[in-house]
């Protein structure tokens, strides 16, 4: 019987891409967390079909497919990731990957290509049951997100013409102290700025905040194609420009999985007239606790670093999480 | 079904009407950046009727507007469908227009808060994009008289420091 092994840190994408198997495929089905456990499993001779994820702690994708090469390890490897950025698909083909699909996963286009690299030839009619799924919303968010981000940094990829380097979100319930103490870290380093925006749609509704440290705005320009000085006024327009891309892409993508539109309030700057500090006592009565999603976006070959941050607001959670459910379904 | 398409039109008509009349400056912008829609807002503000506007470019209409610092923001909108902003603090005004108010403001122009969003036609392609212009001079002269305050404030205090 034919193995195939799932390596990704996120749960509901193993779930999910363990559903998107050929239902009469009669396989044995393993499961991997990062490239390690892929690798150990592969020794094994657990996975004569690897799909493989790329963005994961430990060993991400491309470290695993380094280590398949180097230690000549039998398997058919199938990228299965949300970094849709032509260049990583470039990169893991040329990894000895045979083949690469975008998340998130549909069986159909699962199915042609496992046909297509002759992995279905060995199937017999025996009904293949998925495992059960247990509900994990963290993992979901995290999912959602990493889809989200990849088609971010496809479009970031695609309009500046440089590889995108895709962090692994970081979803939490934060509280205002935590908040607080995040922004004052801003506005107390001199060397970053930031800018939020409000956005808001179907009763969703929260706070983006993009954070560039000073020293990527030299970069950020010559990427940019700005040949003029970059002075103050020079670096809130770079701010700006970063930020309305960096939010409006990852808040389309994520409404785009959630069947919705957001709509987005004006950007303002952080702390430029007023110190975080009071903005945030200001508004300390009015909630506790907020959803958090973290990202964090490096380029390759310049020394770029760039912060987002999504704030959803605490009442938005039912909504949020209603609309998430479907991928929480069996 | 005619009384349907009636309706129709009627509707099309008020919508029009609204675009027209809202307070808000709205200018549609193709590739090149002719322009295709000039409100109301804009018109009464600029002094230019949409027929002189009409089909012509941006930038021969307001030769202020840096076009290669417009069309770097536009590319972002064209390209990615994302929205691209402008605020007043950034840049004052984007079009050199008077205080709404002209005698009892205390600006002598409007600032301008700028939104440029994606319109998407029916065949899915970006072929326009729409700009929103949006009075900001009472925000901004509640902010400079605030800050002057305090500069005032301070002033103060350190005098009658010297004083004691």
């Amino acid at each position: 019987m034919i193995s195939v092994l799932i390596c990704d840190d996120s749960l509901v994408a193993r779930k999910q891409v363990a559903k998107c198997l050929p239902q009469d495929w009669e396989v044995n089905v393993h499961f991997a967390k990062h490239g390690e456990e892929a690798i150990e499993a592969l020794c094994e001779g657990k996975g004569q079909v690897l799909l493989l994820d790329l963005n994961m702690p430990v060993m991400d994708g491309y470290e695993t497919l380094k280590a398949i090469q180097a230690q000549q390890l039998l398997t058919k490897t199938i990228v299965v990731s949300g970094d849709i950025q032509p260049e990583a698909k470039a990169r893991v083909l040329a990894l000895g990957a045979v083949d690469f699909i975008q998340k998130p996963v549909n069986s159909e286009e699962l199915t042609a290509v496992l046909r297509k690299h002759n992995v279905l030839a060995l199937a017999e009619d025996m009904p293949h049951e998925p495992e059960g799924l247990d509900e994990n919303l963290r993992d979901c968010y995290q999912e959602v997100t990493n889809v989200a981000m990849g088609q971010a940094g496809d479009h970031l990829a695609r309009i500046m013409n440089v590889f995108v380097k895709l962090p692994i979100p970081n979803v939490n319930l934060i509280e205002v102290s935590e908040l607080h103490m995040m922004l004052s870290d801003i506005e107390q380093h001199e060397q970053t700025s930031g800018v939020c925006q409000g956005f808001l749609g179907d009763g969703i509704s929260g706070e983006a905040l993009c954070v560039l440290s000073d020293s990527s705005f030299g970069d950020v320009a010559k990427i940019m194609n700005i040949h003029e000085n970059v002075d103050d006024e020079m670096q809130l327009e770079i701010l700006m420009d970063v930020a309305s891309i960096l939010i409006g892409t990852c808040l389309s993508g994520l409404a785009k999985q959630l069947d919705m539109q957001f709509r987005q309030g004006h950007p303002m700057v952080l702390g430029q007239h007023q110190s975080v500090e009071e903005l945030i006592k200001a508004n300390k009565s009015h909630w506790r606790k907020t959803l958090a999603i973290e990202l964090s976006y490096g380029l390759e070959g310049y020394n770029v670093q760039c912060d987002l941050l999504l704030l959803f607001t605490e009442d938005s959670l039912d909504m949020l999480n209603s609309k998430l459910a479907h991928l929480l379904e069996d | 079904m005619s009384d349907n398409a009636l309706d129709e039109i009627l509707e099309f008509h008020w919508m029009m009407d609204m675009l027209q009349t809202v307070d808000v400056g709205i200018v549609v912008l193709n590739r090149k950046f002719e322009v295709k829609v000039w409100n109301g807002f804009m018109e009464a503000h600029s002094g230019l009727l949409p027929s002189d506007t009409r089909d012509k470019s941006l930038f021969s209409l307001f030769p202020d507007i840096s076009e290669a610092w417009f069309e770097r923001k536009a590319k972002a909108v064209f390209e990615l469908r994302t929205r691209a902003f402008v605020t007043w603090e950034q840049r004052p005004y984007l079009f050199k227009f008077r205080n709404f108010r002209p005698i009892t403001g205390s600006e002598p122009f409007m600032y301008q808060n700028i939104a440029l969003s994606a319109l998407v036609s029916a065949t899915g392609s970006v072929d326009h994009i729409c700009m929103m212009v949006y009075d900001m001079t009472d925000a901004a002269s509640a902010k400079k008289q605030l800050l002057a305050l305090q500069v005032k404030q301070s002033e103060q205090e350190s005098t009658t420091h010297k004083n004691k």
